[in-house]
């Protein structure tokens, strides 16, 4: 069997060698930026603990409850992408299916549960039609969810006003989905599960596989026989159930819902996902990296305020961020290929 | 004479203003490599797709072993046993070129979970016995870091792995260094020996009148000429193809 070494020609020492195999695995790149940036801010709040308290077991829990909210949505627009597509009305999703199940426990008084199905539902249900439409029209996606976002944000204060909405569910749901083990909150051990779900579908299953062919080359896909819209119409419906999850959790978590709460979670969620790696041409991304791409998002926020950066002043960093890692990205791409 | 494996009668198909097959009779026998000569334009491309399933015939019937059949995805062409190596590869550059062989087929083990070690194994087997194509060392390499011939090689390692019956090739040659063309060839020989029937679209009359045993000349969407190897020479075959 011809299988060729993972060492480079030249004589790199095992570190280096290593080093270049993490970089080769899909989101490697971005795992090195990880683990190099969290080495560099636990240095530092182990050095310094009074002034940088990056370590302090409530910066520690503020971080892991703030991820969950927006890596389930990269999760789900990350899988979309990859697929070839874009959803852009995650947010105003995340936000109408969150009060429809807080309206079934509130006013019809469904269990929490079955309102988390429902929401999870009615979730994938709208990201099934922005894809039929998409198909359907030949449209690009990026327009039609863009009419979905606008749409769906106009229906949630259509129906349910611009008042902020209670949802207290009962004692179990509240611990299996808004407690926490130890410091670990409930969502992020729920996130970690779906991306290891998501990932071995990715990688492992003929669904993955037809997902990357579709957004890699869609008519080439074609040709081989996959049916390129089935394949798309999954990516959308996952999209928008991981936004309807991800405001079930959001809701369980602060016991609330404010209509305007999902507003930008949509770009925020493309940004993660180009942080980690993702192709906005679709074909090419990694679980891996859609994690660690929200992950780092909130990392940098998180230390920004810790050094008492202006609150206002975060978004300057953060698109600084973005811009940064895309062109980390496209130049680790290249010289990958050289 | 013997019933053909594969057939089709008036078929036409149109795309807005320009009529690509016009009532075309075609026939395939078992064993049998044909040369689909014509100039740009005749409808050749249109009717291996058609063959192939991804595109829909607007009138005209298919025939497979003499029963009447539908072809209306890529899917029902793969039960007849129909493979193709189209003239634009089809292949996805983002991925691999294990993952490129075996798109849309993927060997999966118990619980259909994919079956990545003899999917990597299979590759490297067929890459090199198959298709002698220098510089593929790596499955895992990206099809869009291949050259032209290289790419060309996968698309035909894919069709290749999968024959069965029939093998449709529309210009495969067209980026294949002079040895990697011999070795097509010489391989499409050796299938005829297994009864495996080809098409060979090409524009290299020299290279067709080398493997194939019968020539369709198209134009216009029509068949023209139709004439058994025995029969014919290559100016013959020049002069239907330049002048009609």
């Amino acid at each position: 069997m011809s299988r060729v070494s993972a060492l480079p020609k030249r004589g790199f020492n095992l570190p280096m060698g290593e080093f270049r195999r993490l970089q080769r695995i899909p989101g490697g790149n971005i795992l090195i930026a990880f683990i190099a940036i969290q080495i560099v801010c636990v240095a530092a709040g182990l050095a310094f603990p009074a002034q940088f308290r990056y370590l302090a077991s409530a910066n520690v829990s503020v971080m892991l409850q703030a991820i969950p909210t927006l890596g389930f949505i990269s999760l789900g627009v990350g899988v979309l992408m990859i697929a070839g597509e874009f959803d852009l009305s995650v947010g105003s999703v995340y936000t109408f299916t969150a009060i429809v199940a807080a309206t079934l426990l509130n006013d019809f008084s469904v269990s929490a549960w079955i309102g988390a199905l429902v929401a999870v539902a009615v979730g994938a249900a709208i990201g099934l039609l922005n894809g039929l439409i998409t198909l359907g029209f030949a449209l690009p996606s990026f327009i039609v969810t863009l009419g979905a976002m606008l749409f769906w944000r106009g229906m949630i204060l259509l129906l349910h006003g611009a008042l902020s909405i209670g949802f207290q569910p009962d004692a179990t749901f509240q611990s299996v989905f808004g407690g926490s083990v130890g410091l670990l909150p409930m969502s992020f051990v729920w996130l970690a599960l779906l991306c290891v779900v998501f990932h071995v579908v990715l990688q492992h299953r003929r669904l993955g596989n037809h997902m990357f062919a579709v957004g890699g080359n869609r008519d080439a896909a074609y040709a081989i026989g996959i049916r390129p819209a089935q394949v798309k119409l999954i990516a959308f419906a996952i999209a928008g159930g991981m936004a309807a999850l991800s405001g079930v959790f959001s809701a369980t978590r602060v016991n609330s819902i404010t209509p305007v709460g999902g507003a930008g979670l949509e770009l925020q969620a493309i940004a993660a996902c180009v942080i980690g790696g993702l192709s906005l041409t679709g074909g090419r991304g990694s679980i891996l990296g859609i994690f660690l791409g929200a992950a780092l998002t909130y990392t940098i926020q998180d230390v920004l305020l810790l050094m008492r950066a202006p609150g206002f002043y975060l978004d300057i960093f953060v698109g600084a961020l973005i811009v940064g890692a895309a062109i980390l990205n496209q130049v680790a791409w290249r010289s990958s290929r050289s | 004479m013997t019933t053909p494996i594969y057939e089709v009668r008036g078929v036409s198909k149109r795309f807005g203003a320009v009529q690509a097959l016009d009532g075309l009779d075609f026939h395939l026998c078992a064993g049998e490599v044909i040369g689909l000569l014509g100039d740009n334009g005749a409808g050749k491309t249109t009717l291996i797709k058609m063959m192939s399933g991804i595109v829909r015939p607007d009138d005209g019937s298919v025939f497979v072993d003499g029963v009447p059949v539908v072809v209306n995805s890529r899917r029902d062409s793969q039960q007849i046993g129909i493979e193709t190596i189209y003239q634009d590869t089809a292949l996805v550059g983002s991925m691999s070129i294990v993952r490129n062989i075996f798109m849309g087929r993927e060997l999966t083990g118990r619980w259909g979970f994919l079956d990545h070690r003899k999917m990597r194994d299979t590759a490297v087997d067929v890459l090199r016995t198959t298709v002698h194509i220098s510089g593929i060392d790596n499955p895992d390499k990206e099809v869009g870091d291949l050259s032209g011939g290289q790419k060309q090689a996968v698309a035909i390692a894919r069709a290749v792995y999968f024959k069965r019956r029939i093998l449709l090739l529309d210009e495969p040659t067209s980026a294949l260094s002079v040895r990697e063309t011999e070795n097509l060839l010489a391989y499409i020989k050796r299938l005829r020996d297994e009864q495996v029937s080809s098409v060979l679209v090409t524009h290299n009359l020299y290279h067709a009148y080398q493997v194939c045993d019968r020539f369709v000349v198209m134009s216009h969407g029509r068949k023209v000429f139709d004439v058994s190897k025995a029969d014919t020479t290559i100016d013959e075959l020049t002069r239907h193809v330049v002048l009609t």
